[in-house]
């Protein structure tokens, strides 16, 4: 393995895993956001060796055997995904907002997710999903 | 497992169909293609705008080691020409580089780092040309030529359209308003820029997987450019990571196919980056427009002349369509019984232009509703009411003459909005501004013709299967690029045959499978599609039931019913598994087609033009009227977007949920296009040549909107609906500019409205005033 | 292919780079691998300083702080001491880039990559920060303002890095601004910005202040003569607006693709301006 393979190509590539979408290579758009160590990071701006020791999730790795992750539920529910293309980072990001914040604001959101760009929805029901899943999440 | 499954419901804001899939990221898009031999394969682009080649060299990429295949013009065995009209578009450039981003050589390398390493090593030879960037001056006589064979010079088209007199009617209007626009390109910026897969199948076929919103029509491209059978030609469309128009016609599916041609019976795959998208994909056109409007002097519109220059770069594409629905538009959704509209379209050198959501639409609604606010100003009109007093109705002609005969509800939209406590409360809000910053309130009203306009057929085949587990098999004819259509199928078939998610499948757009269908543009997917949809779920059902009779021995099939996964006879309580009835039913007749064909306008305009033009008129518009609350900073000029509120005319709501994705995903782009989205080109080349300096809206840049739908009935759709995919990207610029005019009493005349543009056009107005 | 190395501690560190004197070194990587990808530097050797734990972190030393130059921008915006005593910086960094990108970014990397556009810098500037530079047998200290010589140019040495930034509370110091004009709202760099710390007293007079102006020069712009206009007087309309002018004098902006040389020159003034919204926060 190349100690300077991307990280976006190693999960894409060598190991199948493209749910992690590449949208521009160059830490502008965050479709390629994955989790390192249970933070968001953008793996197109990774590089093979700063992977040594870490634990990576990825959007295949946030469901359950047998549930969604309530993010992805409350996507679903709420017509977040539209083209999806943005999802996987999304998610992703949100995942770490309702770490460090588990009861955001809809600004809060907004901020979280500001790292992560849509095309296709306006990012309102994305906002709304998030707003919804961080609800679930609390009860 | 998490979304219970209901029957479908026409109404119901059902989650997507391709929600589930995607958000897991299971989702396969054409970006997402690999297996263990393929190959990649890349272009090396021009560089310059206008140039004659004179040689190309390509020895050293060939001889690095990785390097399959190097090829150029010389290998290409067909017309090496593409277009969905004209084919004016080179694959390989073989005599003229017209464009910075025209391809010339085309490589095949077994990794990335190869492949740039060879791009890299290809230099070629060739003549500059004097180039011209301007489509006004483009049209002047001794301007050099895009393509030298055109008898037209750089004219593309020019149309002409009137009714009535105006000139003797600008004589009978008591108050003229002058004014002229200047609207830039605008880049899809879509998510996964251009992607695809081809390879070689065991018959020899072609088999290509793309993002793209036309695999039908691709095929006939392909087939001319590389000199291929059509039959011999497959084209699969997964879901798109988003087109918005950019992924309408060939982006990679030519080079692609060339490429698999010689790659020795390996698969090949082709994506773009975000630089080169940027580079080699169309934009919307940018466009000039002169207006000069006049009205009576209790505010009814009487005249409108106006001159639009549109600049299409370097090939036809579909830029002669877009300038005719534009000048269909070009009088908004109101009466006016004299009106002069005039387009040309010219060739230059700047990057290709071509179809974006909207379509010429939001071009001409930005000068247009303008206009409007202007006269209101002039006349002391409220701004809401002189557009109530003109809007159409249905039965009215619009502002090229045709007759409004289905349903029109601009003024049902007006009425809604001036209803809504944002408008009542508007007065209020403004006056409570805070610091350094002033406070307004726009309006844009706006309409949308769908579908081709009389003359390309606007058609689609659907097709429905009883599989043999009893599964209802929907063949999606019409791309899905993330507008849902592919789930509103479902929800349709599922509604009429009775059926929920865990008993339908869907196939997406391949054609092997689903029947030609048009394309994902034209705001007529669902309309189409959908007519063409209920007609086969229908007769299917009807032919089901009569088979259903038969074998449950019950005399008639009035008392049957479709459930999930079954069909029962209600008096009797006997009934028959969709399964069971499939194995007894011979193949063919567990397929039902339908095709159907869109309605078009029948009347003939008073219309001259350069050469033929498709696309106007329109039979079908959707409305709506928009409002938005701003807020500007005197002392950056930046503008905040505090709230924005549509009303829209788009028939029936088929599903809430998809309703509102659209109307939100329309303004969220409208407001990058009035606000932060300036394509900068200069000298033929892009200065904005990435994501970093082209600025699409964050979540921090796009309000909370407020999006209203007033259900007319529209007889002619399926469960009464009209188009909805690109009305609302027409109404932001406009309603930005206007509230803009409300804040501070400037204009800016060329968008978008950046901070610099603003605070420059404060200063010129008030040099000295800046309020605390 | 390009080799990454990644030292776990510093002594690591000083071997790696004795060997590769010409390794790029990098932290986030959200500027040296953007840079990589547009061939803008070709480096063989990349060094990855982001596993020594010996360059993070946010340590007090009487009335000095000392942050670790590894220190990501999210770690920082989490961390106390840094929240209570530098509310310029915090604001500062609370704009810069998006989540994820604060997440990777450094401290030490936005100082070395030494944009004028660099969000950290001007708090810093006002803040008279100094940079702690080690190499494997020399440590020293320098003004930041020093430290940082034009547009992508800092005084590093091969075989340097920046370890840490000290920065003195500043206890007297009881109003704090940041402003950063930008083409949108996240994900934007910035057009102009201004960093601002005042001493007022409790009958409303300024009596310190220190000003800093980012993508207005070929580094941080910082202005004596600003800074005396405005002490001994009241923060009103007309002592900011002279402000303004002097600040426009200072400033010396470019034009390029996001804004021109005029519009920042202006707006550098009017950012001045602003400040009167800071009233409301004076005691008397």
């Amino acid at each position: 393995m190349p100690s300077d393979r991307r990280v976006i190509d190693i999960l894409r590539e060598d190991l199948n895993l493209t749910g992690t979408k590449e949208g521009c290579g160059a830490g502008e758009c965050g479709a390629c956001t994955i989790l390192v160590d249970g933070e968001s990071r953008l793996s197109c701006l990774m590089l093979a060796a700063q992977l040594e020791g870490r634990s990576v999730t990825t959007i295949e790795g946030i469901a359950s055997e047998d549930r969604l992750h309530p993010l992805q539920e409350a996507f679903v529910e709420h017509g977040a995904v539209q083209c999806g293309f943005c999802i996987p980072g999304m998610v992703l990001s949100a995942v770490d907002l309702l770490q460090r914040n588990p009861n955001p604001t809809r600004m809060e959101i907004r901020q979280g997710l500001s790292g992560n760009l849509c095309r296709c929805t306006g990012y309102q029901k994305i906002v709304d999903a998030v707003k919804a899943a961080a609800r679930k999440i609390g009860s | 497992m998490l979304v219970k499954s209901d029957i479908f419901r026409i109404g119901h804001p059902v989650p997507r169909a391709d929600a589930l899939s995607k958000v897991t990221g299971q989702e396969k898009y054409a970006a997402d293609y690999y297996s263990p031999n393929f190959v990649w394969a890349a272009v090396k682009r021009a560089g310059v705008p206008h140039a004659r080649l004179k040689s190309i060299a390509v020895e050293a990429a060939r001889k690095l080691p990785g390097v399959l295949s190097v090829l150029t013009h010389k290998d290409l065995p067909g017309s090496n020409r593409q277009g969905i009209i004209f084919k004016d578009q080179p694959v390989l450039v073989d005599a003229k580089i017209r464009h910075c981003g025209d391809a010339i050589v085309l490589v095949l390398a077994e990794d990335k780092p190869t492949l740039n390493k060879a791009l890299l090593l290809i230099n070629f030879d060739y003549e500059p040309l004097p180039a011209i960037f301007d489509p006004e001056k483009a049209l002047e006589e001794r301007a050099p030529l895009v393509h030298e064979n055109n008898p037209d010079g750089n004219l593309l088209q020019h149309i002409s359209v009137k009714v009535g007199d105006v000139k003797e009617a600008f004589l009978e209007c008591t108050t003229i308003i002058e004014g002229s626009f200047e609207v830039p390109f605008q880049e899809h910026a879509y998510l996964e820029t251009e992607a695809g897969w081809a390879y070689l199948a065991e018959d020899g076929r072609l088999v290509i997987v793309a993002s793209t919103q036309t695999p039908f029509r691709d095929r006939f491209e392909i087939a001319s450019a590389l000199g291929l059978n059509i039959d011999k030609i497959r084209v699969i469309a997964p879901y798109l990571g988003g087109a918005f128009g950019g992924k309408d016609g060939l982006t990679v599916q030519s080079l692609l196919g060339l490429a698999a041609l010689n790659s020795q019976g390996r698969p090949v795959k082709m994506w773009w980056d975000r630089e080169e998208s940027f580079l080699a994909g169309v934009k919307r056109l940018p466009a000039r427009m002169y207006y000069r409007l006049g009205a009576k002097a209790d505010g009814t519109l009487h005249a409108l002349d106006c001159r639009l220059y549109f600049d299409t770069g370097p090939y036809a594409h579909l830029s002669s369509e877009i300038m005719a629905l534009a000048m269909e538009h070009a009088g908004g959704p109101y009466r006016i019984p004299h009106t002069s509209i005039k387009g040309w379209c010219a060739y230059t050198n700047n990057p290709p232009g071509g179809p974006f959501r909207g379509f010429g639409v939001p071009q001409v609604t930005a000068a247009m509703e303008q206009m409007i606010d202007m006269l209101a100003a002039k006349l002391k009109m409220d701004p809401l009411e002189i557009r109530r007093q003109n809007a159409v109705r249905q039965g009215d002609r619009n502002c090229v003459g045709v007759t409004l005969v289905n349903s029109t509800g601009a003024l049902d939209c007006l009425e809604t909005l001036a209803a809504h406590p944002l408008w009542q409360e508007r007065k209020k809000w403004k006056e409570s501004a805070g610091s350094f910053k002033r406070r307004g309130v726009g309006l844009a009203c706006m309409a949308h013709g769908s579908g081709y306009g009389p003359i390309i057929p606007d058609e689609a085949n659907a097709k429905i299967e009883l599989t043999d587990e009893g599964k209802m098999r929907i063949f999606c004819g019409v791309s899905d690029m993330g507008q849902g259509n592919a789930s509103t199928c479902l929800q349709i078939a599922g509604d009429i045959l009775g059926q929920d998610a865990d008993s339908m499948e869907l196939i997406l757009p391949d054609t092997d499978r689903s029947l030609p269908s048009g394309s994902a543009s034209a705001s007529r997917c669902t309309y189409t599609y959908g007519n063409a949809l209920i007609r086969a779920a229908q007769a299917f059902k009807q032919r089901l039931f009569e088979r259903a009779s038969t074998l449950l021995m019950i005399p008639t099939s009035d008392d049957l019913s479709l459930i999930p996964g079954r069909i029962r006879h209600l008096p009797s309580g006997k009934e028959i598994s969709l399964s069971q009835l499939a194995q007894l039913m011979d193949p063919p007749e567990r397929t039902c087609t339908h095709y159907y064909r869109a309605p078009v306008a029948q009347e003939k305009l008073e219309l001259h033009s350069s050469s033929k033009v498709f696309g106007l008129p329109h039979i079908l518009f959707s409305y709506a009227a928009h409002l938005t609350y701003l807020e500007v900073d005197e002392l950056t000029g930046e503008i905040e977007i505090k709230t924005y509120l549509s009303v829209s005319d788009c028939g029936r709501v088929i599903n809430p949920q998809i309703y509102e994705q659209q109307i939100q995903g329309g303004i969220a782009q409208g407001l990058g296009y009035a606000l932060s989205e300036d394509f900068i080109v200069e000298e033929g080349k892009g200065l904005t040549p990435d994501l970093s300096t082209y600025i699409i809206p964050t979540t921090l840049d796009v309000p909370e909107m407020v999006s209203i739908p007033v259900e007319i009935d529209e007889p002619t759709g399926p469960f009464g609906l009209k188009g909805i995919g690109e009305i609302s990207i027409n109404g932001p610029l406009p309603a930005v500019a206007n509230a803009l005019a409300d804040a501070c009493g400037i204009r800016v005349s060329r968008s978008p409205f950046t901070p610099e543009r603003v605070l420059s056009a404060m200063k010129e107005k008030a040099p000295h005033e800046v309020k605390p | 292919m390009r080799k990454v190395l990644l030292p776990h501690t510093p002594e690591e560190l000083w071997e790696a780079l004795s060997a590769e004197p010409q390794a790029a070194v990098y932290a986030g990587g959200t500027d040296l691998l953007v840079k990589l990808r547009q061939g803008l530097v070709d480096p063989s050797y990349l060094v990855c300083l982001e596993r020594i734990e010996e360059l993070k972190g946010v340590q007090e030393f009487g009335h000095e702080v000392l942050i670790g130059a590894c220190s990501t921008h999210a770690y920082l915006l989490a961390n106390p001491i840094i929240r209570s005593n530098f509310p310029v910086l915090t604001r500062a960094l609370e704009l810069l880039g998006s989540p994820p990108i604060r997440n990777m970014g450094t401290i030490g990397g936005n100082i070395c990559t030494a944009s004028p556009a660099a969000d950290s810098l001007p708090p810093l500037y006002v803040l008279e920060a100094e940079v702690e530079i080690r190499s494997k047998n020399t440590s020293r200290r320098m003004a930041l303002k020093e430290f940082i010589q034009g547009p992508g140019k800092t005084s590093l040495q091969p075989g340097e890095i920046v370890s840490g930034i000290w920065v003195k509370k500043a206890p007297g110091y009881n109003l704090y601004h940041f402003e950063k004009v930008g083409q949108r709202k996240a994900l934007a760099i910035s057009i102009a910005s201004l960093a601002g710390l005042l001493r007022v007293s409790e009958k409303g007079v300024i009596e310190e202040a220190r000003f800093a102006w980012g993508s207005v020069g070929p580094t941080i712009i910082t202005s004596p003569e600003v800074e005396k206009a405005v002490v001994g007087n009241r923060l009103s309309r007309p002592i900011l607006e002279k402000a303004a002018c002097l600040a426009r004098s200072a400033v010396e902006p470019i034009d390029d693709i996001r804004a021109s040389g005029e519009y920042r020159r202006l707006v550098s003034g009017n950012l001045m301006v602003r400040l009167l919204t800071l009233q409301r926060e004076v005691c008397h």
